[in-house]
């Protein structure tokens, strides 16, 4: 035994035959790919911003539209002839999304993706259930809360792919669009289209992880670690939303 | 020269450590924050006029919400500082990203 104790933890820890970080090289990995993926989406949202920045803010409205009033067939004609959408300026994105499932011709903004982010949450929440039901060895409660995941999932991606209709039926595209700039629907497009890409191979991950907890491979494997690396790319999905909520729909 | 020979098996190292479930009571009251930052959110934007010190407000909300994500749900605060430095010290790049080209936006804005 040596007399200096630090020294001999320290070499203990990175001498290897250990995990120095006391994680498994998968769920270290993972974390990695996280860390580089969050590159990649800061990259995009930033780039939003710097884009957003070279425009002057939208003008404000004379007359505020207040929530849940009534709004016309015609309302971007009419925005538009009042000057509020134009190439000039970049739109307010209260006035851009503000439509709501089967209550039509009335003024919601925020309420339809505020529902997105609470599913988003949910199913978040489903998601660390199921990683403390695996620490239990529960395999029943894994598969539950893992089901329950899966059709957040699938939630928000049907919300998104509604969203997305309203978006390109009042003419938007990858290069034009009615309500302002071109490069507002172009990364209105690119960003929540790579976070929603994202949504979906989650999904997909989740339910590969789910059938494998169904036929018992976990339960056979001893652990359901697993569960813990498909959690952390979901919980990052979550957390990839909270800033796509926050830039572009309350900014 | 290579250190394994014939007659040594080699063993990957698939080393993955126990863990302990700490129950649900952390899960719902991470719920619960999460929840009230969103609320907040939602009632700032229809009560609060529009500047720059509300946007200021829901850049940090939405840091907030993003802590209590990483810390709690994917389990940041219970692991090794070691791993949490790795992952999160080099997101201060993105700082650097952010003071660039916020500063080129405005410069495209003179032009």
């Amino acid at each position: 035994m040596s007399t200096n104790s630090a020294t001999v933890s320290t070499t203990k820890t990175w001498s290897g035959g250990r995990s120095p970080f006391n994680v498994s090289y998968g769920k270290l990995m993972m974390w990695i790919f996280l860390l580089s993926d969050a590159f990649t989406f800061s990259s995009l949202l930033v780039g939003y911003g710097a884009v957003r920045f070279s425009y002057p803010p939208a003008t404000p409205l004379i007359e505020k539209i207040s929530p849940m009033s009534h709004v016309d067939h015609n309302f971007v004609e009419v925005l538009q002839e009042k000057g509020v959408f134009s190439e000039a300026h970049w739109p307010s994105p209260d006035l851009v999304f503000n439509h709501f499932p089967f209550l039509h011709g009335i003024h919601l903004p925020l309420f339809f993706v505020s529902l997105m982010t609470f599913i988003l949450i949910f199913s978040s929440v489903t998601m660390v259930l199921a990683v403390e039901a695996g620490h239990r060895n529960d395999r029943k409660k894994v598969g539950i809360y893992m089901f329950y995941t899966i059709l957040g999932g699938l939630a928000f991606l049907g919300c998104q792919a509604w969203e997305w209709t309203q978006f390109i039926n009042a003419g938007c595209t990858l290069e034009s669009n009615p309500f302002g700039p071109s490069q507002f629907a172009t990364l209105f497009f690119v960003v929540t289209g790579f976070h929603g890409f994202h949504v979906f191979s989650g999904v997909v991950i989740n339910f590969i992880i789910y059938l494998n907890t169904k036929v018992g491979t976990y339960e056979k494997r001893g652990h359901y670690e697993m569960v813990e690396k498909v959690g952390l790319y979901w919980h990052f999905v979550d957390l990839v939303w909270v800033f796509v909520f926050t830039f572009f729909y309350l900014i | 020269m290579s250190h394994t020979t014939d007659t040594e098996e080699y063993e990957p190292i698939s080393y993955v450590p126990h863990v302990e479930s700490n129950g649900t009571k952390e899960i719902w009251r991470t719920l619960t924050i999460l929840s009230l930052l969103t609320a907040v959110d939602i009632i700032l934007y229809f009560y609060m006029p529009l500047n720059s010190f509300r946007n200021f407000v829901f850049i940090v909300l939405g840091i907030v919400k993003a802590y209590y994500i990483v810390a709690s749900f994917m389990h940041m605060k219970h692991e090794k500082i070691d791993l949490a430095a790795v992952i999160l010290v080099p997101l201060l790049f993105v700082l650097g990203l952010i003071a660039g080209l916020l500063y080129e936006g405005n410069f495209w804005l003179s032009i």
